[in-house]
């Protein structure tokens, strides 16, 4: 028999409160940033990060946020940032010639050689990651 | 010269999408945020396939491997 629905209440689980999910996301993160670029390691510990987040992502093992069914129509505002962006990562990989007109990736590699920036990134990149599988 | 260029265009359009996050996040904004976007992407789907999701996945995937990995 089906309960009512105001009587069932949700349980969070541990892994799912920010007091456990934030620091859990600080140690991987940690351990993503002491990987040097190009190594295998650094490979299979992407791939697996991001293998296992896409895997709850899409299974229904996390409890999700509504979406919205339709979007505001100052949506298309977001087309100014995406456009500019696009418009200077496409002409510097189209005339690609290196440091002199740099893609975006290019001018990040320096600043990712340092640990705690590389650390710091893998923060951002995991937490925005796990945002998503949220939504 | 070129160099300069840019990074002024790749700031302009981080600073840009840190505008409108911040105009998406004031009380009444018309402008939904960057989070509402995506989630609103992810509910495409074609017949069982969540191909929104996936999609938006693999695109954050690769990112990261690009950055992080390479």
């Amino acid at each position: 028999m089906d309960r009512p629905r105001e009587l069932t209440a949700e349980v969070p689980r541990a892994w799912d409160r920010p007091v456990v999910s934030v620091p859990m996301l600080i140690c991987l993160s940690l351990v993503g940033g002491q990987l040097p670029s190009f190594s295998a390691q650094a490979n299979l510990y992407t791939l697996g990060t991001g293998g296992a987040l896409i895997w709850l992502g899409l299974s229904n093992r996390v409890p999700r946020r509504p979406a919205p069914r339709r979007l505001a129509p100052g949506a298309v505002w977001w087309l100014v940032p995406v456009t500019v962006f696009g418009v200077f990562e496409g002409a510097t990989f189209a005339l690609s010639v290196g440091d002199e007109f740099p893609t975006f990736s290019r001018l990040a590699d320096p600043l990712l050689e340092d640990h705690l920036v590389r650390s710091t990134a893998w923060f951002a990149w995991l937490a925005a990651f796990w945002g998503l599988v949220r939504r | 010269m070129m160099r300069t260029l840019a990074i002024g265009g790749f700031l302009t359009a981080v600073l840009l999408f840190a505008a409108v996050e911040g105009a998406a996040r004031r009380e009444g904004s018309r402008i939904p945020p960057l989070g509402e976007v995506c989630a609103f992407v992810m509910r495409y789907e074609v017949g069982p396939v969540p191909v929104g999701r996936i999609g938006l996945f693999g695109f954050w995937w690769w990112l990261g491997w690009h950055f992080l990995a390479r």
